[in-house]
């Protein structure tokens, strides 16, 4: 008896995960999310980062054992 | 609050509805258009493409190709450290960070409208290539020294020009031997995918001094390591001349941003004279040198030959596609997916996920012609795609067969690489592979001789073609440089021909939206023909991905 | 300064492609031979029996029947040439030697050899050669195997020529007494005061590879005794010197543009300069004259298109070596629009050149005709400000 109850709230919740993720696929609450909040918040991120200075790379002769 | 407006209700054909539910509306009646919201891309809702196609969208794509993609990071990534490196290059990589998580809405723009085999076989195409990008993906992040990756699989991990064939490591990968196309992910893909990213790459060109006229896609090759978005996951660099020359100029400040022993690995342009081809093949032995000098690892030839032949499997699979395609109403992948799939896998080089998508599209197909499945039953036109596309909107022929019955049945970039490489002689299968570099993307029937560009009067007959989408890439020199001759002759054959204007990656050249007008314009004053869908006509789709 | 005696007929002779000398080349029972780049060794077409006119279209600055062809987004100097050749300009050429080795270029050269009629002479037919983008041992040898054949085996089996070793001697020897003498002529360049200026050299340089070598030396020669005893001005009329870095140019006037706003321009390393392309041609021993001459061609240029890591970061040095050399103040690098070689070059040297070397730059597109362009006029000026100052601040 208890392991049917347990496999009907199973069955229940696991029902109502495929409901609720049918409902993020067909209104597309995923892309909403991901364009309305995700990327803003990745793009502010990258916008800020530190990154190298191109200028700093050096630009010298390498000289390797393939180019001889 | 507005009140709903229940007046309609009262002419609703219940009968007529029921069935749309169950079936889905037929095309014609989709309105496809009304469901985006403007300038997002986003959708109200999705398509509801009836219970069977809805519901195989949702399990079969949708659920099933996020949760593969757990899967494939965990794989492919060696675990729960794979994990925490992909999340780690999530926040270090804008390609990565700000791009890719959006996968699942390139899915939605290019199999918008399809039904039953053709969605079927075209998201396996699709699943192919996202496997395939996160096999990259993964790769790259563990081996990155910028985020903390492993220094002994960099050290035997070989950073290339995208179009340095994937083959060159074939003979190494039995020893762990490691191929990593620097641009192809970081890029490339992402074009497709969310064409935000790249337009950052093509401003940092720009601002550190480039003009604006050079090929927008390899100004954003130089961009990514101009901005210092380039992993630190190769030990070397291979790169090539491919397939023009913004693509030389952009290996110089590549070479200079990297930084790293680089050995260049230059294919002739003029490839139809035999006596070229063993320059190719000493450059490509020379390749191997320089590969086994930096990494240790050793030349196997049979780690060859086993590629080479499950290469050579999948290129005889894409043959009998094309025969299908070619010859029956029964082939089941839409334009896109034949072009991005084709183009990734035969670039990249043989690996088992390939395989595994080819095993199950045949099948697909194989039902498709076996019960005479009219894949694409509103075509109107056959069309043939020519010269480089936009790569910002791949998935224009989606869009053109759900509103005008466009069906693009086959383009220039899946033609380039059909050749079975000989694996019967050591010489025989050097001078292939030499053959297969010379035909790289945009090399054969681009920049490679004029005359391969005017292959195009054979391939539109051979797949039975009555019109041609004419890309004109609006900077590409090569192109640009046969523009007028490819008007006379359109001309002199009485051909249907629409222009494509655009800039590859560079969606603010020529909106998208431009495009679909210069193609309704085309389908309505010169075909005389009206949309199937009238919705699709004109929509504001400025911002999408 | 004097002036020089010839350079008014050298100037007249620029003023089309199909000028006196090769009318007179043609008229002497020769075949005329056209190219457009350092790749084609002009020395193989100036074989017994032949010259080679590197061709150049004069005055043309709006190359509309071009522009149809290959639209207005490509270089302005390839659009050009195939202008001329739709107009009928290049109908005196009996084959054209062809390269792939810029896109656009090569572009033309495939319209010659595609369009029914357009160079409007019965004998012409068009050769294409592939060249190599490295200088190692297989690309010379893929250089030379490409020039055997699609250079010496084309002339030979379409037209006859004498393409053996002992014509090839001859040519080399033709083409070297050029070479000394404008190389002569050129290290007037590199005197503490100049004795010619960049323009004239230039139109001197110009018509050694647009006319044939053996109507031209004499008037060749007879400058170079010329400049002997030629003094410079007492005051210069130039208030810097500057060295001329970039894809092609083939129009004296510009320099004359840049000299106009105070530069001198004593050194020229760019597509038609006299850097590289009038270097003297070694047979080293154990060669025969053929791999002499890929050897040189391949080895001497200094093209952007090389790819192998090592001369991708020596042309950089190469660039500063000849401004240290030709004791130039700044170094001016131009790029033509659309020329995508040059525009990433261009990027490169305008931040290496002063970062490792120290030479101010100046860092310029332009097109194919440029006289009248007062945008350019400003950049020049600026910069010949700007480096003045910093020569004053110096001490200099």
């Amino acid at each position: 008896m208890k392991a049917m109850k347990i496999v009907k709230k199973t069955l229940g919740i696991a029902g109502l995960a495929y409901a609720g993720l049918f409902c993020v696929f067909y209104f597309d609450l995923d892309g909403k999310l991901l364009y309305y909040v995700v990327e803003p918040f990745m793009k502010n991120h990258f916008d800020n980062m530190k990154r190298r200075d191109p200028h700093t790379v050096p630009y010298e002769q390498i000289e390797h054992e393939y180019m001889k | 609050m507005k009140k709903p407006d229940f007046s309609k209700l009262k002419d609703l054909d219940v009968k007529k509805a029921a069935k749309d539910f169950v079936y889905g509306k037929p095309h014609g009646e989709r309105r496809l258009g009304d469901l985006y919201i403007p300038k997002t891309g986003l959708y109200k809702h999705r398509e509801w493409r009836g219970i069977k196609d809805t519901m195989y969208y949702f399990n079969n794509i949708w659920l099933y190709n996020y949760g593969m993609i757990v899967r494939d990071l965990m794989v492919y990534g060696g675990g729960p450290k794979g994990v925490v490196q992909f999340l780690k290059g999530t926040w270090r990589y804008r390609w990565m960070g700000q791009t890719y998580l959006t996968v699942m809405h390139w899915f939605d723009r290019c199999l918008e409208g399809m039904r039953g085999e053709t969605l079927a076989a075209s998201a396996w195409h699709f699943r192919g290539i996202v496997s395939a990008c996160l096999y990259q993906i993964t790769g790259f992040f563990n081996r990155d020294l910028n985020i903390g990756g492993d220094p002994a699989l960099r050290a035997k991990t070989i950073g290339t020009d995208e179009t340095v064939w994937g083959g060159i490591i074939y003979p190494y990968m039995d020893q762990g031997g490691y191929y990593l196309p620097t641009q192809m992910i970081p890029y490339f893909v992402t074009c497709h995918c969310n064409n935000h990213t790249v337009l950052n790459y093509i401003d940092a060109a720009q601002a550190y001094g480039l003009p604006g006229d050079p090929c927008p896609m390899c100004q954003a090759e130089a961009g990514i390591f101009i901005e210092d978005d380039v992993p630190d996951s190769y030990v070397a660099v291979v790169t090539t001349n491919e397939a023009c020359d913004g693509s030389v100029g952009t290996s110089v400040i590549q070479d200079w941003m990297m930084n790293k022993p680089l050995f260049a690995m230059p294919q002739v342009m003029q490839f139809d004279d035999d006596t070229v081809l063993e320059n190719c093949a000493k450059e490509i032995e020379m390749a191997w040198r320089f590969i086994e000098e930096q990494t240790g690892l050793e030349f196997h030839w049979d780690e060859l030959v086993k590629h080479i032949k499950l290469q050579n499997e999948q290129n005889r699979f894409e043959r009998e596609k094309w025969d299908v395609a070619a010859n029956t109403s029964n082939y089941p992948i839409n334009g896109v997916a034949q072009a991005l799939y084709r183009i990734f896998y035969s670039q990249y080089g043989e690996r088992p996920f390939w395989h595994d998508v080819d095993k199950r599209v045949r099948k697909i197909m194989e039902k498709c012609v076996n019960e005479d499945i009219n894949t694409f039953p509103k075509t109107r036109h056959r069309v043939i795609a020519w010269s480089c596309a936009p790569l910002y909107y791949s998935a224009w022929c989606t869009w053109a067969y759900n509103c005008w019955g466009l069906n693009t049945i086959i383009n220039m970039d899946s033609l380039m690489f059909d050749l079975e490489i000989r694996t019967d002689t050591y010489e025989n299968c050097l001078l292939d592979i030499a053959k297969y570099h010379e035909w790289a993307p945009m090399r054969r029937m681009a920049v490679g001789g004029l005359q391969h560009i005017f292959e195009l009067w054979e391939n539109m007959e051979k797949f039975n073609c009555d019109m041609v989408m004419m890309y004109d890439q609006l900077q590409c020199k090569g192109m640009q440089g046969v523009v007028g001759l490819f008007e006379d002759e359109f001309r002199a054959r009485n051909i249907h021909a629409i222009w494509m204007p655009h800039a590859l990656p560079d969606k603010r050249t020529v909106p998208r939206s431009q495009i679909r007008q210069i193609i309704n314009d085309y389908m309505f004053t010169v075909m005389g023909e009206e949309p199937l869908d009238p919705s699709l006509l004109e929509f504001d789709d400025i911002d999408s991905w | 300064m004097r002036d020089l005696k010839h350079l008014i007929y050298f100037e007249d002779l620029l003023q089309e492609a199909n000028n006196d000398l090769v009318r007179k080349g043609k008229e002497d029972g020769n075949l005329c031979l056209g190219y457009t780049c350092y790749f084609m060794p002009e020395v193989l077409l100036d074989l017994p029996g032949c010259f080679s006119v590197r061709l150049r279209a004069p005055r043309c600055t709006s190359p509309d029947m071009a522009t149809y062809y290959m639209s207005g987004r490509t270089c302005h100097y390839g659009r050009s040439l195939l202008e001329r050749a739709l107009e009928g300009g290049y109908n005196f050429i009996d084959a054209q030697l062809a390269t792939e080795t810029c896109t656009v270029t090569c572009r033309f050269q495939e319209h010659l050899d595609y369009m029914d009629g357009v160079i409007n002479n019965a004998t012409f037919k068009t050769s294409f050669t592939d060249v190599p983008f490295k200088k190692n041992d297989n690309s010379i040898d893929h250089y030379r195997k490409q020039l055997k054949i699609k250079v010496l085996d084309f002339l030979h089996d379409e037209f006859g020529v004498d393409t053996s070793d002992e014509a090839i001697l001859k040519a080399i020897e033709i083409n070297n007494e050029v070479n000394d003498i404008i190389t002569e002529i050129g290290n007037y360049r590199k005197l503490d005061r100049p004795t010619i200026t960049g323009y004239e050299f230039s139109v001197i340089t110009l018509v050694s590879m647009v006319c044939p070598k053996y109507l031209i030396v004499d008037k060749l020669r007879e400058t170079l005794e010329e400049l002997k005893t030629r003094e410079p001005d007492d005051k210069p009329n130039y208030k810097i010197k500057v060295l001329l870095a970039g894809s092609e140019n083939d129009d004296p006037d510009f320099i004359k543009l840049i000299e106009g706003c105070g530069a001198l321009v004593v050194a020229d390393r760019y597509c038609y300069g006299s850097l590289e392309a009038r270097n003297h041609i070694n047979i080293e021993p154990g060669d025969d004259p053929l791999t002499a001459v890929a050897k040189h061609y391949l080895l001497t240029s200094q093209c952007a298109r090389f790819m192998e890591q090592r001369e991708m970061r020596h042309r950089k040095k190469v660039i500063a070596d000849y401004a240290k050399e030709y004791q130039a103040d700044g170094i001016i690098v131009e790029s033509n629009k659309f020329c995508e070689y040059w525009s990433y070059e261009r990027m490169i040297d305008t931040i290496i050149l002063p970062r490792d070397y120290g030479y101010p730059v100046c860092s310029i597109e332009k097109e194919y005709i440029n006289t009248a362009s007062g945008q350019l006029r400003t950049r020049f000026q600026a910069f010949v400000e700007s480096v003045e100052l910093k020569k004053i601040q110096e001490g200099k």
